[in-house]
């Protein structure tokens, strides 16, 4: 009786969900085919890829200036990286820590998942007047990396301490009980363990910085990160190749989604690999 | 004489204040095999990973082949925990698992191998060597955390219930292969189980535990014969508990207690307050026998089973006992229900205790 109309309704949510979250995507996609006299908007007067080999600086003297986003992107991954790699390893380590309860576990909790909580804007005007006062200078591997690492750190910690929470305990008291020290049983039991963990640990800090945007705005000084050089273009008049530029990166976000899956199915593949042996 | 294990007034509150363990007191000799039993709470495990070092010792003190092991970490005790879920690393196969000790001890691969290759062959696991562990069957898992216990040649095996999880067929199996093995290697076995079949049969000395405190240790005949507290007497066997006041003593080594049932003479020094009769002990016998105990009731019950009659007897102060006799006497066959019995009991395996 009630999926007679619960049914429908969730099928036509879900489509109307799919539709809002990738139409734009898609006509994002379809614009960036536009031809080299044509305009951000349909219809489209020829299919051509002039605004892909713009971007890249192929084309002839244009009247729209090329894109500036060579170093931002540049700028950008490596500042991603970099929070990755400094979130990773806190949320890990942190995690570890909250295993066992010590005192002032919970308000050390809640003060780390304060990073991801406050607005980014407050956060980004603090860092800023802070660093003014205290005369340190604005740069995107300073001040913005700090709160990158801020905002990404309590998703990692997150998603860490979920892991550890199923995690078995007495798996590393049996490494330990055979005489191995405790930071090899963590590098050789607990950490293969955990590694699937890690891996979207990382994922979420890469994204989350990769487009991070209001902390990054009031505290990057004079070199711009990509989703900020972007934001700057809008100031002028905008033109396909900006679509251009969207659909790559989001092939690039793809590519790392893939890598992602691809190193997940490998590491449970692995755990796998004997039960098709038993079976026969 | 130095001991293999021995734990000195050991005690154990966790942070929360439970007061797991207090006051254990334990020498345990090179090659012995001695279990921890008691109900589900009363402090096993907490003992045993106090002996393992996995929790903090909050009073007393552990020594290990006469050095003083309270404050030492896991990894550097002489001893090797198995766990009753296994714990085997679910990343490696088994050869790993069960290398996995001497690897990181940087053992030479030839000699690791060699050590390795003989615990593989000894309890049977080559042919799954190269196998994932959790996708073995519980025995095969049993056996492989026994092998990556054993293979690193710890003094002091430790096991938590490692038969817990196996059904009563392999738990039997596997019982077998435990002492057998114990016997081989010679090194000391401490045993956590609450399965009293498990305890009694496998160990040479048995520890009961009750909330936290040592009850008796003893061989497991002498926890039959003659149990040293009321917990003792009501968690071992089936015995039959009857209160009374104090006699003073009888004939030397034996008691005697006035019970609301008649007068009763037990091994004892005659102080105690309680007598506690296995179910076994009684006989079905004429009225007023000489140099027996005896009770006289009315049979409320029978139950014949094979060559063992079990009989609840209703006594004069109307408490009800259960008794087994052999079902093969006349006696008892020509019993029936509302029937008044005169149970006689031997005094020598009658034991007082203080309740
Ligand atoms: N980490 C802990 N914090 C607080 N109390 C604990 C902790 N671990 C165990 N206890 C308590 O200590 C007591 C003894 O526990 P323990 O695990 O040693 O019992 P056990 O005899 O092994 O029982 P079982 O047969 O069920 O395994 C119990 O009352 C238990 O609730
Ligand atoms: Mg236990």
């Amino acid at each position: 009786m009630q999926s007679r109309i619960l049914r429908p309704t969730l099928a036509i949510y879900t489509a109307a969900f799919l539709l809002f979250l990738y139409g734009p995507m898609i006509v994002l996609a379809i614009l960036s085919f536009q031809s080299s006299d044509g305009g951000p908007q349909f219809p489209i007067r020829d299919w051509s890829i002039y605004w892909y080999q713009h971007l890249l600086g192929l084309t002839e003297t244009s009247r729209v200036s090329q894109l500036p986003v060579g170093d931002s992107l540049l700028r950008s991954i490596l500042l991603a990286f970099m929070t990755t790699v400094v979130s990773t390893i806190l949320g890990v380590m942190s995690a570890e820590a909250f295993r066992t309860k010590f005192k002032g576990s919970g308000p050390a909790f809640y003060l780390i998942i304060l990073g991801m909580m406050v607005p980014g804007v407050l956060v980004g005007l603090g860092m800023a007047l802070l660093s003014n006062t205290l005369g340190i200078g604005r740069a995107w591997w300073g001040t913005s990396f700090v709160l990158h690492v801020v905002y990404t750190y309590p998703f990692a910690f997150l998603v860490m301490l979920a892991i550890f929470n199923r995690f078995d305990r007495s798996v590393e008291e049996a490494s330990l009980s055979l005489g191995v020290s405790p930071a090899q049983t963590f590098r050789r039991v607990t950490f293969p363990i955990i590694f699937p963990g890690v891996l979207s640990a990382m994922l979420f800090s890469f994204t989350l910085s990769y487009d991070e945007f209001s902390r990054t705005l009031f505290t990057i000084g004079s070199q711009l990160t990509l989703p900020l050089a972007i934001y700057g273009t809008f100031s002028v008049e905008i033109y396909p190749n900006i679509f251009a530029f969207g659909v790559l990166t989001t092939l690039f976000s793809f590519t790392l989604l893939v890598i992602y899956g691809l190193l997940m199915k490998r590491f449970t593949a692995k755990a796998a690999r004997f039960k098709g042996q038993e079976e026969n | 004489m130095l001991h293999d294990l021995e734990l000195i007034s050991v005690g154990k509150t966790y942070p929360d204040g439970t007061v797991a363990v207090s006051d254990f007191d334990l020498k345990v000799e090179k090659g012995e095999f001695v279990a921890f039993l008691g109900p589900s709470g009363c402090g096993k495990s907490t003992t045993l990973r106090m002996i393992a070092g996995f929790e903090d010792i909050t009073n007393g003190e552990v020594m290990m082949m006469g050095h003083n092991m309270t404050h030492v970490p896991p990894e550097k005790r002489p001893t090797s925990m198995i766990f009753q879920n296994y714990a085997l690393f679910p990343h490696m196969n088994v050869r790993e698992n069960v290398a996995f000790g001497l690897d990181v001890k940087g053992m030479p691969k030839a000699e690791r191998d060699r050590k390795v290759d003989r615990i593989l062959d000894m309890f049977n696991l080559d042919p799954v060597a190269n196998r994932k562990a959790d996708k073995l069957s519980g025995g095969q898992r049993q056996r492989i955390a026994l092998a990556r216990g054993l293979v690193v040649e710890p003094e002091i095996l430790l096991l938590d219930e490692p038969l817990g999880a196996l059904d009563a067929n392999l738990r039997r199996i596997i019982q077998n292969e435990l002492k057998l093995l114990q016997r081989e290697l010679g090194i000391t076995f401490i045993f956590v189980t609450h399965a009293q079949s498990e305890a009694l049969g496998l160990s040479d000395r048995v520890v009961v535990m009750s909330n936290g405190v040592v009850e008796q240790i003893s061989p497991p005949q002498q926890l039959y014969r003659r149990p040293q507290t009321p917990f003792v007497a009501d968690f071992i066997g089936s015995n039959t508990l009857i209160e009374g006041k104090p006699l003073g003593a009888g004939a030397p080594g034996f008691g005697r207690l006035d019970s609301p049932v008649g007068r009763i003479e037990g091994v004892g020094q005659g102080n105690e307050t309680l007598a506690v009769i296995p179910a076994e002990a009684f006989r079905i016998v004429p009225q007023n026998t000489d140099g027996e105990i005896t009770l006289s009731g009315t049979l409320i019950e029978r139950k014949l089973v094979g060559a063992v009659g079990h009989l609840n007897v209703r006594l004069a102060d109307a408490r009800e006992i259960s008794v087994e006799v052999s079902a093969d006497r006349p006696e008892v066959r020509a019993l029936a229900l509302g029937a008044s019995v005169t149970l006689g009991v031997d005094p020598n395996s009658v034991t007082l205790v203080h309740a």
